[in-house]
This record gives C-alpha cells, sequence and structure tokens, in this order.
C-alpha cells in the first residue's frame, strides 16, 4: 500500500484534496422477510505522495443514517411488490435528509429467497428516474456472506490477529458464512441452518417445517411435520445438533471433512469447501447475531414462539456451542445490519486515477467481464520474440471470439476486457498490444462504439491513448486501471468524482476455491 | 553491450550459485515446511506470493513476515550469521552500491540519443568529479551549447523535451524507451505541439532556467537521472515547468520522481506527463500554484 511520505511542504502542491472529499453512498437490503436502508459518507483521499501519479483511496467510511428494520412487502411468495419497496425507500432518504442530486453511489442488494433476476428486474424499472444512483444486484449467496463479513468487521478483526476470522451471518433461512485472513476473503460457505426454517405456536404446535432442511432431519431421526405437536426438548436437541455440527464443519480439521458430509448430508447450500482453513474467532452477524449478543436463554415454548420460530433458542444453543469450543468468541461490529452496511459502505472501490475516458460515456451500468491473462514473456532472440507475438495473437483472437459468442454484439459497450498478468508493459509492447485488439475488437464488434478496458497494473492512460489513436473517432476506448476482476464478474462504473476518480463495484466476486 | 549490464548478469550468476550452494527458503515451494496452516495457504488462497524469499529461517509468523517483506523494497528479513550479515546479503549489498557509483560515472547510450534524435550540447560541469562539487556548473550550458540550441531548435514553442544524464545516466538508458515516446503520443492526443528535443551532458535540474531563457517555451519538460539509491540505480524523475527563466524558484516546479520498472511505472508516468502539461498551459502555472 502506497504510504504518504512526509515530504516537504513545498513539494507538496498543496490541494485541497489531499484534505479528502466526502461523498454520499446509500445502502438498501431487501430481503425475503426485511427491507433495510443505510446511508453513509466515504472520503476520498490521496494516498499517493505529491510526487508519485495520483492515487486516491476511500479512507474512511462513516454511517450517517440507518432505517428501522422493515417488513418487506410481497405480492406473492416471492414477489417483491417494487412500488411499495420504492415507497419505504424514497420515505427513508427523505428522513435521512438526502436530496436528489447528494447520492454518489448506492447499492440495492437483493437477498434471500427474493433474489431473482425477475425481482431485480422490477426494482431496476421501478428505479428508473434515479437509476444512475444505485447499482442493482440480485446477490447469490456469497456475496451476501461477503457483505455481511465485511460489514460486521470480520476482514478488518482479521487483519489484527494471525489466523483466520469466519463470519456466521445467520437470518431466517440460511446462515451465510465468509472466512477472511489478513484482510482478505479466502472462501465462502452457506448452511440451510436459519431461525425460521421451523415455525411452531407457544403450545408446540408445527406449523411449518422448510423443504431445504427436511433430509436432515429425516437422517438424524427427527420425525416432525406441520400439524404435529412437539416437546421443548425435541426442538431444543434440533437447535443444538445444527448449532454443533455447523462448527464442527469448521474446526473438525480437514480429516474429519468427509466424514463430515456423510453425516450432515443436505446441510450445505451449494458447494462445500475444498479445505477448511485453520480459524481462529468466530462471529456472528444477521437477526441471529441480534439474538445472540441481546436476549437470554428461552426455558420454555413460550418464551421460545415470540415469532412463532426457533429464532431464540437457536441462537441460544449457538451461543453455547461456541462458547463451549476451542475458538475465540467475538462480537459482530453490525448484526441484523450487516449485510446492508457491507453493501453501502464496503462494496465500492476506487480505480486508478490516471485513466483514459470520456466523462460523459458513464456511468456503464452492469458490464460483464472477460478476462486476458498475459504470462510473462519470454524475452531474447528474434525467433523467440516472433513466437511470443504469435501467441499474443492467438490469446486475443481466443478472448475476442469468445466474447463475440457470449456477449450481445450489437451492445454500446458488449462487454469489459480485463487485462492482467505478469507481462512486462513496455512501450513497445503496448504498441503491440493495442494495435493487435484494435484489429480483433473492430473484426468482431464492428458496430460497438465503445470499448472497456480494465486493467490490473497501472498503465491505463498509456493503453487507452495507444487504443485511441488507433481507433480514431469511430470507437471511444474507456481504459482504467488498478482493479481487479474475474471471468463473470459484472463492473458498474461510476461518474468521476472530482475529475479522474472512478467509483467502481465489481459485482460478483471472485472466489479461491471456485465456489460460486 | 552496456559493460555494467554485464556485470550485472555476472553477478545475478553469482548470486544464483550462492543460493544453490547454501538453500534458501521461499515460501510456497518449501518442502520441508512444517506448519499445518502453509498447507492449508496453498489449498486456500490462490494467489498466495511465490516471490517473496524468506531469508529468516524459522520465523515465528511466516505469513505476517512476507507481507512486511513485501510492502518495502528495503532490506528487511535478511537474516544473519552471528553478528554479521551473510556473505549473499553483503554482496548484493555491495553490487548495488557499485551500481549506483557506475551510474554517476557512466555515460548515457549514444545508439538511445540517435533513435529519438537528440543531439547533445554540455554543461560547465568539465568532468564528474567537478560535477559533483560544483552543481551551480551544471545549470549553464556552455557558449558552444548555446549557439547549438539556438541554430537546431524552434524558439518559443508550445512544450519543450530536454533529456539530461543528471546523476544516472543508466536511468535514461533504462526508461527513455518507455517514458519519451508515451509522453510524445500524449502531447499529441491533447492536440500540443513540442519543439526541437536534445540532450544535456552534466545537467542539473536549474539548467531548465538557462534553457527557459534561450527557447521561451510555455512548458519545459526535463527527463533527468535521479541520485542512484540502493535499491535502484536506475530512477529517473521528470521536471515540469511553466514557463522556467532566470531566478525560477524551485516551488514553481512540479515532478514525477522514482519513475523506474519497480517504482512508478515508466509508460504511465509518460503518458500522465502530457496530462501535466495540458493543466499548465490551461492554467498558465506549475508547481504548487498548480491545481491538480
Amino acid at each position: 500500500m502506497a504510504a504518504r511520505i512526509g515530504y516537504p511542504v513545498w513539494l507538496g502542491m498543496g490541494d485541497a484534496k489531499m484534505d479528502g472529499s466526502w461523498i454520499t453512498s446509500a445502502g438498501i437490503d431487501i430481503g425475503t422477510s426485511t427491507t433495510k436502508l443505510i446511508v453513509s459518507r466515504l472520503k476520498l483521499v490521496r494516498t499517493s505522495s505529491a510526487l508519485s501519479l495520483p492515487r486516491y483511496e476511500i479512507a474512511e467510511r462513516e454511517l450517517m443514517y440507518a432505517s428501522p428494520i422493515h417488513a418487506t412487502p410481497l405480492t406473492g411468495a416471492d414477489q417483491i411488490d417494487a412500488d411499495r419497496v420504492w415507497a419505504i425507500v424514497s420515505g427513508e432518504l427523505d428522513k435521512a435528509e438526502v436530496g436528489k442530486g447528494d447520492l454518489k453511489s448506492g447499492a440495492v442488494i437483493i437477498t434471500g429467497e427474493t433474489a431473482t433476476k425477475t425481482n431485480a428486474r422490477a426494482i431496476v424499472h421501478r428505479l428508473a428516474d434515479r437509476a444512475g444512483d444505485f447499482v442493482v444486484a440480485a446477490a447469490g449467496a456469497d456475496l451476501e456472506a461477503y457483505l455481511a463479513g465485511k460489514g460486521a468487521g470480520a476482514d478488518r478483526r482479521s487483519l489484527r490477529i494471525r489466523g483466520a476470522v469466519v463470519n456466521i451471518d445467520i437470518g431466517g433461512g440460511t446462515a451465510n458464512a465468509a472466512i477472511f485472513r489478513r484482510g482478505k476473503l479466502i472462501g465462502t460457505i452457506t448452511f440451510h441452518i436459519g431461525g425460521r426454517l421451523i415455525q411452531l405456536d407457544e403450545t408446540g404446535m408445527i406449523r411449518y417445517v422448510a423443504p431445504s432442511i427436511r433430509t436432515w432431519l429425516g437422517a438424524n431421526g427427527y420425525r416432525i411435520e406441520a400439524g404435529i405437536v412437539v416437546a421443548f426438548s425435541m426442538i431444543k436437541d434440533i437447535c443444538y445438533a445444527l448449532s454443533r455440527e455447523m462448527l464442527r464443519y469448521f474446526i473438525g480439521g480437514n480429516v474429519a471433512l468427509t466424514d463430515w458430509h456423510r453425516n450432515n448430508n443436505g446441510l450445505i447450500a451449494g458447494q462445500s469447501l475444498e479445505q477448511v482453513p485453520e480459524i481462529e474467532e468466530w462471529m456472528v452477524s444477521g437477526g441471529i447475531g441480534k439474538l445472540i449478543q441481546e436476549r437470554a436463554a428461552p426455558a420454555n415454548l413460550a418464551e421460545m414462539a415470540i415469532h412463532h420460530d426457533i429464532g431464540p433458542l437457536l441462537a441460544s444453543a449457538l451461543r453455547d456451542c461456541m462458547q463451549a469450543s476451542s475458538l475465540r468468541v467475538v462480537d459482530a461490529d453490525e448484526t441484523v445490519r450487516a449485510t446492508v452496511i457491507g453493501a453501502g459502505m464496503q462494496s465500492m472501490e476506487i480505480g486508478g486515477a490516471t485513466v483514459h475516458l470520456d466523462p460523459k460515456l458513464l456511468p456503464i451500468r452492469n458490464l460483464p467481464v472477460l478476462k486476458l491473462e498475459l504470462s510473462a514473456a519470454n524475452e531474447g532472440r528474434e525467433e523467440v520474440v516472433r513466437l511470443e507475438a504469435v501467441r499474443l495473437e492467438a490469446e486475443l483472437e481466443d478472448t475476442l471470439r469468445t466474447a463475440f459468442n457470449l456477449f450481445d454484439p450489437e451492445a454500446v459497450p458488449p462487454f469489459a476486457l480485463a487485462i492482467t498478468g505478469t507481462r512486462t508493459m513496455n512501450y513497445a509492447f503496448l504498441q503491440h498490444l493495442a494495435d493487435r485488439l484494435e484489429s480483433r475488437f473492430t473484426h468482431y464488434f464492428p458496430r460497438s462504439g465503445i470499448m472497456v478496458v480494465v486493467c490490473e497494473r497501472d498503465i491505463a492512460q498509456a493503453l487507452g491513448q495507444a487504443l485511441q489513436r488507433r481507433c480514431e473517432k469511430r470507437l471511444k476506448v474507456i481504459c482504467i486501471d488498478q482493479i481487479r476482476v474475474e471471468h463473470g464478474d459484472y463492473i458498474d462504473l461510476g461518474e468521476p468524482v472530482s475529475g479522474m476518480m472512478i467509483p467502481v463495484v465489481v459485482k460478483t466476486l471472485a472466489f479461491p476455491n471456485g465456489a460460486r | 553491450m552496456n559493460p555494467s549490464l554485464e556485470l550485472e548478469q555476472f553477478v545475478d550468476r553469482v548470486m544464483v550459485e550462492l543460493e544453490r550452494k547454501f538453500g534458501s527458503d521461499t515460501l510456497t515451494d518449501d518442502p520441508k515446511s512444517e506448519s499445518v496452516s502453509m498447507e492449508v495457504k496453498g489449498a486456500v488462497s490462490a494467489n498466495a506470493s511465490t516471490l517473496t524469499t524468506i531469508k529468516v529461517p524459522k520465523p515465528k509468523w511466516q505469513e505476517g513476515l512476507a507481507e512486511l517483506i513485501e510492502s518495502t523494497p528495503a532490506r528487511i528479513g535478511v537474516w544473519r550469521t552471528g553478528t554479521r550479515p551473510l556473505t549473499k546479503e553483503m554482496l548484493k549489498f555491495r553490487c548495488d552500491h557499485a551500481a549506483a557509483i557506475d551510474s554517476i560515472y557512466g555515460e548515457v547510450n549514444e545508439q538511445i540519443l540517435s533513435r529519438f534524435d537528440l543531439f547533445t550540447v554540455e554543461t560547465r560541469y568539465g568532468n564528474t568529479e567537478n560535477y559533483l562539487k560544483r552543481p551551480d556548473m551544471g545549470r549553464i550550458v556552455t557558449a558552444a551549447g548555446e549557439e547549438l540550441i539556438r541554430v537546431k531548435c524552434r524558439s518559443h514553442p508550445q512544450v519543450q523535451v530536454v533529456v539530461s544524464d543528471g546523476l544516472s545516466a543508466n536511468a535514461i538508458d533504462a526508461n527513455l524507451p518507455d517514458v519519451y515516446p508515451s509522453l510524445l503520443d500524449s502531447l499529441e492526443a491533447y492536440g500540443l505541439r513540442a519543439g526541437t528535443p536534445f540532450f544535456v551532458r552534466g545537467g542539473r535540474v536549474a539548467v531548465m532556467d538557462h534553457i527557459g531563457e534561450l527557447l521561451e517555451p510555455d512548458v519545459l519538460v526535463l527527463l533527468i537521472g535521479e541520485r542512484p539509491g540502493l535499491v535502484s540505480s536506475r530512477s529517473m524523475s521528470a521536471y515540469l515547468c511553466y514557463r522556467p527563466r532566470k531566478g525560477t524558484v524551485e516551488s514553481d516546479r512540479t515532478v514525477i520522481s522514482n519513475i523506474h520498472p519497480g517504482g512508478t511505472p515508466p509508460v504511465e508516468a509518460g503518458a500522465y506527463i502530457g496530462t501535466l502539461v495540458h493543466k499548465m498551459l490551461e492554467q498558465k502555472t506549475s508547481g504548487i500554484h498548480l491545481d491538480l
């Protein structure tokens, strides 16, 4: 990380940006049962010295307003009522005293069972007049786990200790766990464990058992279904067993993992981790996290069934199991609002400040990413150099053909090309790359009008100008850098903030173990 | 081939031999690693660094040490034998020191100068010893040089580019082929016109003022070799000034420093210098008065 070195004041080019500029960002989480909103301020500060290329980062994130928790208005089982959601959101934005032009960035995350494309489309449609302000994403379990982990502070906590920190965000239907080490996400996993999977009343009469947990219940000898009456002790057994098994997944060690899967068929949603890293601490966020921090253990059915579900009992069982385990338990910074805070305050990055673009073309939303990895060159004799050129040509041809098959060639722009890899980028190579890229892009996307390139390393302005020279007026080039993206990601490029700072939101994430 | 490059390759070969002889534990492919957490790291985290070499034999916290070493080019975590540094570390240190000295006494490759059509003038530095003792003499172009500049260069250019060896000829050899053409492209993209470029042997930063008097450019860009250090002997700076003249103060100059492949990326630096020139012409100022 670039540190600001104490250069003499007379070299400091004392501009106001050294003190940073603030932008307002909103986060909205629309879940199966609840909807919430937060408004935050993000401070952008120049982090590079006055003698280096400019580089800005988000230095401070400040929560300004958190809405009460609203019930999500639905029109069917999992159909969001977009009009009523918008009424809630605009009401809350008014209460937060956020004017129409104040929002510079924002994320709407649709989570849980409502995270469908239809719902996302409905929300986008309803937000049409404010579409410039918001990113809308139907979050998969991985993104939800990651945002909740960020909101709960697990990433920051992991920077203070040696081992990994797991944050488990448990709501009504699923437990989304994200593991962080040294500030970085190293894996996510989702369990079918939640407070509303079994619903019952004060008498012990079962009202509902979620299909997602029936396999596990059956395999473990718990025969319950809607309509029957059960004893408090049986529900208690189930909650303890679920808590114990979930925790055992993380601390059993990799040898025990096969064993674990045999005993807990159906408990994991999606893919398991290939290996579980060594974990030092855990924290719990979400509705269950709040209950863990705030409520005593229920002693009977009446105390448990205040919301007609097993939530309070699951929370106290999990608390007991965590305290009995060998790992340290830490409180999450945020519980019920972890995901929305993660979405509103943590989802945005700032790209490099030396870029090539026309601000009039921004914002650009939902751009799919295709990656081109340039491996280190074998520099040397002439024939080696010639072979390198042939290889680059083939790689570019492959990538652009893939793009042509995947994306709409009429879209403007059709996709973002992410250039990564260890290849040294000298002037000669950059010219050659620009040459070939322009030729292949024009061949496959002759009517595209805009080409978007995202580089990992700091070369955007140079590559951008090299491309623009070749494209002349036919094609506008947007080239940004210092953003890491992967195949299958979607990115949003916001409008530039005070000049050349481009807010970027990377929407799906790269998971090291390939679990998506 | 450049003799200093040959020397460096030779030293690299010696280093490789030494590595082989004494062994060196690297983070990712150390078969002796007993730490379970390291095995997990390799499996879970795909982007584990393959480059960081840990020289401390049994670090208490390998990952933390690797983080520190990656955060700086300084010589930290280099280990020791008794109270002394290891032989290979000592050799590496002396090699870097020798490279720094070579940079000061070296000459810029003539082929590079002719490739970019740079003719050469000299300052009144005389010789390297005197250059080091008398910075003031590196700020004035010789009478013959003045004459050559008057004859060859277009007067009153919008942008005047000047290249100088300064304290590191190596810096020019290593970075000019990336920075200079990228800068020209950037100027062209902004629709700016550059004057006739040339090379100044034995120049100091403030030679800008003398050249400014001679040619009266709107903006002068000086690409000059930096004082070599132990991290890099090939680091270049770009000094920019709006209408430099006799008596210009240092705070009126804008600088982008540490340009080399391990620091400020040369190609991107070239493109960004164009942006700075554009801003200077727009705001008619430079240095601390320039609003970025």
